[in-house]
Order: C-alpha cells, then sequence, then structure tokens
C-alpha cells in the first residue's frame, strides 16, 4: 500500500458517510448535525481558497473573505434585487467574485509576503466599509435577507432550500466538484507551475514561467472559490451581511489551513471541520473559546508544520510496509 | 561574411547607487564555449543578471540573435533560448528532483495548461528523463531536490538547463562546490553540452576555464580587461596584474 492509496480510500469512504449522511444522522437522532456538517463543508472550501493562494502558489492572503463576500451579495442581491432564481443568482454571485478578483490580483500579485498580505487585507477593507455604507444596495449593518427560490423544479416536483436534506446536497455536491476541480488543477501542468513559483520564483522566471500571471491565475481561481462557498452561504443564511467581509473571518481561512495542513487537497477542510466545531460547541460552554483556537494554532505550528493532514500523512509513511 | 552574434552587449552598465557594478561592457559573445574571468566582485554575476533579465540595467542595450532584448522580462528571455545557472545553487527544494526537470522542460509546450495530467505527459517526461540521464542524477529522481549534495544540486540546475533546450546556456560557477571527481565528470558534460549549444560559464577554476573555453573575457571592476583566446590571455600582462593577491593556485593557472 502507499500513503496515497490510503488517502484515496479513506477520502472515498469519507465521501460515502457524508453522502449517506441525511439518513444515517436521523437514526441517532443527531439531526441538527446536518446543518453543522453543511456549515463545516462550506468553510472548508472557503479555506481551500487560501490554501491554494499559500499553500499551493506562496502567497499569504488576508483578504480572502472579500470574495467570500462578493459571493454572498450576488446571490442576495441577484435574488432580492433581481428576483433571479438560484442557478443564475450563483452565477452571479461567482462570477462578482472572479471579477473582484481578477481586478485586486492585477496589483496585489506584484507584491510578496507581507506586502501582498496587506494589500489584500486594505482591499477587502475598503470594501467592507463601503458595504457597510452602501445601504441601499447591501442593507448596510442590517445585510440583506432573502427567500431562496427553489435549486430545480421536476413537473410537480420541486427541490427547495427548506427541505434540509436538499439544502445539504445541494451544498455537498458543489464542496465535492470543488474540491475533485482542485485536486486536478494540482495535478495539471498549471499546478507544477503553481509549485515552481512557490518554491522560487526567480528560478521559475528563468525557467521561462510567467511568474505574474501565473500568481494572477491562483488568484483568480482562489476568488472563485471563495466566491462559491460565500454564494452557497449566502443560501444557506437566506442572507449576505458586510460582517463576512472583515478581514478576521479571511484570518480564520489562514488558520484553518494551517491547521488542517498546508498545501495538502483535504487539509483546509479538516481544519474547517475542527474548528468550526470547537466554535459551535465550546462556544456555548466557555466564552474564551478563542484561547482553545489559539493553543491548537500554536500547537500545529510547533509540532506538526504540515499541519493534520502533513503529519498524517508522516505517520501513514512511517508504518511498516507502506510506501510514502 | 557577417554573422548575427548570438548575444550582444552595448555599451552596458549597471550602478549599484555610486558602485559601477559593471561598467560600459561592450561584448559579443557566443559561438561554442566562452568563458569569464575576473576576481571577486569584478561584476560577472551581475552581467549575468543584466542577460537574463533578473536586472535591469542602468545603460546599454542587450541584443540575442540580433533581437533586442534589454526590455525584456526574465521569463521571456528564457522563451527565446537562453537557460542559465545560479551561482547561488537555486533548485525547487519541495518537489522531486524528477519534477524539477519535468518543469523545466514543460515550459515549451502549453506550460498553464489547467486541464492535462502532468504524470500522463510522455513527451516531456522523456526529455525530462533524457536530461537527468545526461547529467548521471537518473538515481535520484524521486528524491527531494533539497536533499541533495551540494555538487548534486549544481547538477540539477544544469539538468534543467539542459531541459530547456536552450541555444545559448549561462553557466554561473558550475563547479563550485564539487569534489574533484566531480568537477572532472562536470567538464567532460560541459564540453560535450558545448558541441550543440553557445555556453558562456563563468568560473575561477583557470584549470577547467582554459580546458573548456575557446575565447576568454577578463573583466575586472565592471570593465572588459582583456578578450581573447585563452593562449593571449594567459600571456596578457594585465591580467595578471588584475589577478595579483588572488591567491597562489590561481596565478599559477594563469602562468601554466
Ligand atoms: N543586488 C546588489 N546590490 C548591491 N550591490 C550589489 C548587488 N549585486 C552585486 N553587487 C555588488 O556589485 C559588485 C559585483 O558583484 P558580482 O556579484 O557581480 O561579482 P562577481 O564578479 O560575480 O564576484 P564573485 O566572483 O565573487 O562571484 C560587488 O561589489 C557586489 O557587492
Ligand atoms: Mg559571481
Amino acid at each position: 500500500m502507499s500513503v496515497t492509496a490510503i488517502n484515496r480510500t479513506l477520502t472515498a469512504v469519507l465521501l460515502a458517510v457524508l453522502v449517506a449522511a441525511p439518513w444515517v444522522l436521523p437514526m441517532f437522532e443527531a439531526e441538527f448535525w446536518l446543518a453543522i456538517t453543511a456549515e463545516m463543508l462550506i468553510w472548508g472550501l472557503f479555506a481551500a481558497s487560501a490554501n491554494l493562494l499559500f499553500g499551493h502558489v506562496g502567497l499569504l492572503s488576508f483578504g480572502q473573505a472579500l470574495y467570500f463576500g462578493f459571493g454572498m451579495y450576488g446571490v442576495a442581491i441577484g435574488v432580492d434585487r433581481f428576483g433571479l432564481g438560484f442557478w443564475p443568482a450563483l452565477g452571479l454571485g461567482i462570477a462578482a467574485a472572479v471579477a473582484m478578483a481578477a481586478v485586486a490580483g492585477v496589483f496585489a500579485v506584484r507584491l510578496t509576503w507581507h506586502y501582498f498580505a496587506i494589500i489584500t487585507v486594505v482591499f477587502s477593507l475598503i470594501f467592507y466599509f463601503l458595504a457597510l455604507r452602501l445601504k441601499p444596495l447591501t442593507g448596510g449593518d442590517d445585510g440583506l435577507s432573502f427567500a431562496p427560490p427553489p435549486v430545480a423544479r421536476f413537473g410537480d416536483v420541486t427541490l427547495s432550500l427548506g427541505d434540509e436534506t436538499v439544502q445539504y446536497l445541494v451544498i455537498l455536491a458543489f464542496a465535492v466538484a470543488a474540491f475533485a476541480f482542485q485536486a486536478r488543477l494540482y495535478a495539471s501542468p498549471l499546478g507544477r507551475a503553481f509549485a515552481a513559483v512557490r518554491e522560487s520564483e526567480r528560478k521559475a522566471a528563468l525557467l521561462g514561467i510567467d511568474v505574474l500571471k501565473v500568481r494572477w491565475i491562483a488568484f483568480v481561481i482562489a476568488g472563485g472559490l471563495a466566491g462559491l462557498a460565500g454564494a452557497l452561504f449566502a443560501f444557506y443564511g437566506r442572507y449576505a451581511s458586510a460582517t463576512y467581509m472583515y478581514y478576521v473571518v479571511s484570518g480564520e481561512a489562514v488558520i484553518w489551513t494551517i491547521v488542517g495542513g498546508t498545501g495538502t487537497l483535504l487539509g483546509p477542510g479538516i481544519g474547517a471541520a475542527l474548528l468550526t466545531l470547537v466554535r459551535e460547541e465550546l462556544s456555548t460552554v466557555w466564552e474564551h473559546y478563542l484561547l482553545v483556537v489559539g493553543a491548537v494554532v500554536i500547537l500545529t505550528v510547533v509540532f506538526a508544520p504540515r499541519g493534520i493532514a502533513g503529519a498524517w500523512n508522516a505517520a501513514l509513511a512511517r508504518l511498516p510496509g507502506v510506501r510514502s | 561574411m557577417s554573422v548575427v552574434p548570438v548575444l550582444e552587449l552595448i555599451d552596458v552598465s549597471r550602478r549599484f547607487g555610486g558602485l559601477r557594478a559593471v561598467d560600459g561592457v561592450t561584448l559579443s559573445l557566443g559561438r561554442g564555449i566562452s568563458a569569464i574571468i575576473g576576481p571577486n566582485g569584478a561584476g560577472k554575476t551581475t552581467l549575468f543578471n543584466l542577460i537574463s533579465g533578473l536586472l535591469p540595467p542602468s545603460a546599454g542595450r542587450i541584443q540575442l540573435h540580433g533581437q533586442d532584448i534589454t526590455h525584456l522580462k526574465a521569463h521571456a528571455r528564457a522563451r527565446l533560448g537562453m537557460a542559465r545557472t545560479l551561482q547561488i545553487k537555486s533548485v525547487f527544494p519541495a518537489l522531486s528532483v524528477y519534477e524539477n526537470v519535468w518543469i523545466a522542460a514543460r515550459q515549451r509546450y502549453r506550460p498553464l495548461d489547467p486541464f492535462g495530467l502532468w504524470r500522463r505527459d510522455r513527451a516531456t517526461a522523456a526529455e525530462a528523463e533524457a536530461a537527468l540521464e545526461e547529467v548521471g542524477l537518473t538515481g535520484c529522481a524521486d528524491m527531494a531536490a533539497g536533499s541533495l549534495s551540494y555538487g548534486d544540486v549544481a547538477r540539477l540546475e544544469i539538468a534543467m538547463a539542459l531541459a530547456q533546450r536552450p541555444s545559448l546556456l549561462l553557466l554561473d560557477e558550475p563547479v563550485c562546490g564539487m569534489s574533484p571527481a566531480e568537477t572532472e565528470q562536470a567538464v567532460a558534460l560541459i564540453r560535450r553540452i558545448g558541441e550543440r549549444t553557445d555556453v558562456v560559464i563563468i568560473e575561477h577554476d583557470m584549470e577547467v576555464v582554459f580546458g573548456l573555453a575557446e575565447r576568454i573575457v577578463v573583466l575586472a571592476q565592471g570593465r572588459v580587461l582583456a578578450d581573447g583566446p585563452p593562449a593571449a590571455i594567459a600571456a596578457d600582462p594585465a591580467v595578471q596584474e588584475a589577478y595579483l593577491g588572488q591567491g597562489e593556485d590561481e596565478e599559477e593557472a594563469v602562468h601554466g
């Protein structure tokens, strides 16, 4: 067995469990976990966007919430103001995020390290305050609530997000598709160019890689992923709010990524799942739960610099009879 | 008969603050193996940085095969057939040796293809394997590049440059840090490469320089001090002067 083969098998098992969840959870009278799992999937997707930039291209973004917010508002404004259906509104949310990333990316990818981190924060702050101000469009402080349109109609059957199971499966389907897309992306020649740029920008350029272009492409794709997460979250919460564009939300994506495993495929999802769990469960019993999050982050950085997924892979590789 | 020079530098200068690291260099390089020598700090690496596009010149023009490349970025120059190794050896440490060379080889064919699977690209794989074979690193293909010895990193850098199929190869101190046996192999390798590609090599090891180069350019304080065939350079009193105080071996090598 190789590490890859074991992980593939486990991923298949995880997928099967996630698909079966809506039917299995009620058997244990644990339906409420369905909504929490849906939220974990969305945050996992959001963390994946930070991971694409940091883990694969070497750019630490503290501004992914901006694209998440554009995804949210795209959906909310699409439904509430333009009366769009589910698919066009989703499309509008993703398109808005991608367009914003395409513009911000032109400036951001010229910088690296803390300069890059700062410019991504600055962009997100500008639009955060803009969203607060543009009350007629965004609802300002109150946000924008809407009634979600049906996902699809087949004759008499209407798939509606009001049905927990439908909502969960829709979110799961998008999350699976987005992670499959990333797996494919990282295994492509473009994925190798990402890695080259991350490892050594100068060497990459000397080999003929247009470093700025590669970074820009990654920035736009990451914006799209964050936008998808935001669009799904808007449907899930039936509203959009500027709070989710705040840079603290961006920071969470980075933390989830680091805890879960920078540069791995599922690590960001694992980190997001674990820490949203901590937030959901612990915050109700202990108001200083953030201390736990802080401790988890410090422990990972010190003892498992490649995160949970990285530590897992290393542990597997040490088992007798397992190839790395 | 006029032949378009491979590489033409026209009054190229580069200042760092008050320091003229490269000071009005006019040179035509290429055709076979040429060497650039000169004492530490003479401006050799800076000259390579200007040629390869890592640094913009403060003044002057650079042409490759008759095309003005002064304002092209490094990656665009690489695509025109220029490859370069760095004095401080640089590879992609977290990637495997094979991946390093694969990436170098893939840059000539749809390098940013997001749909294909890199593992399935047979044509690039063959080129990468050939380049590893040529430098003798086939056995290390699956190792992380960051875990190689210094000498092997130097060879990997050459393999990556070869995988680019360059028409002009710039080598900055390629044998630095290699054992005598490794050096001998590297010299043989560079000689072989020189038969199909124009090579410019910066090197302090005079045995290597005089063993390889058909032409030697001597740089001192950013200027061209001498330029000619090895025999003429060895006999040039100005060159010996520039190397005074540089250490016995090198001086002896210039004399011998
Ligand atoms: N980026 C830089 N900023 C400031 N000064 C620089 C820079 N690069 C080089 N220099 C200076 O320019 C001069 C020439 O340096 P360069 O590296 O080109 O010399 P070299 O001939 O390659 O020397 P060596 O044989 O030691 O490699 C040196 O004085 C060096 O300190
Ligand atoms: Mg040098």
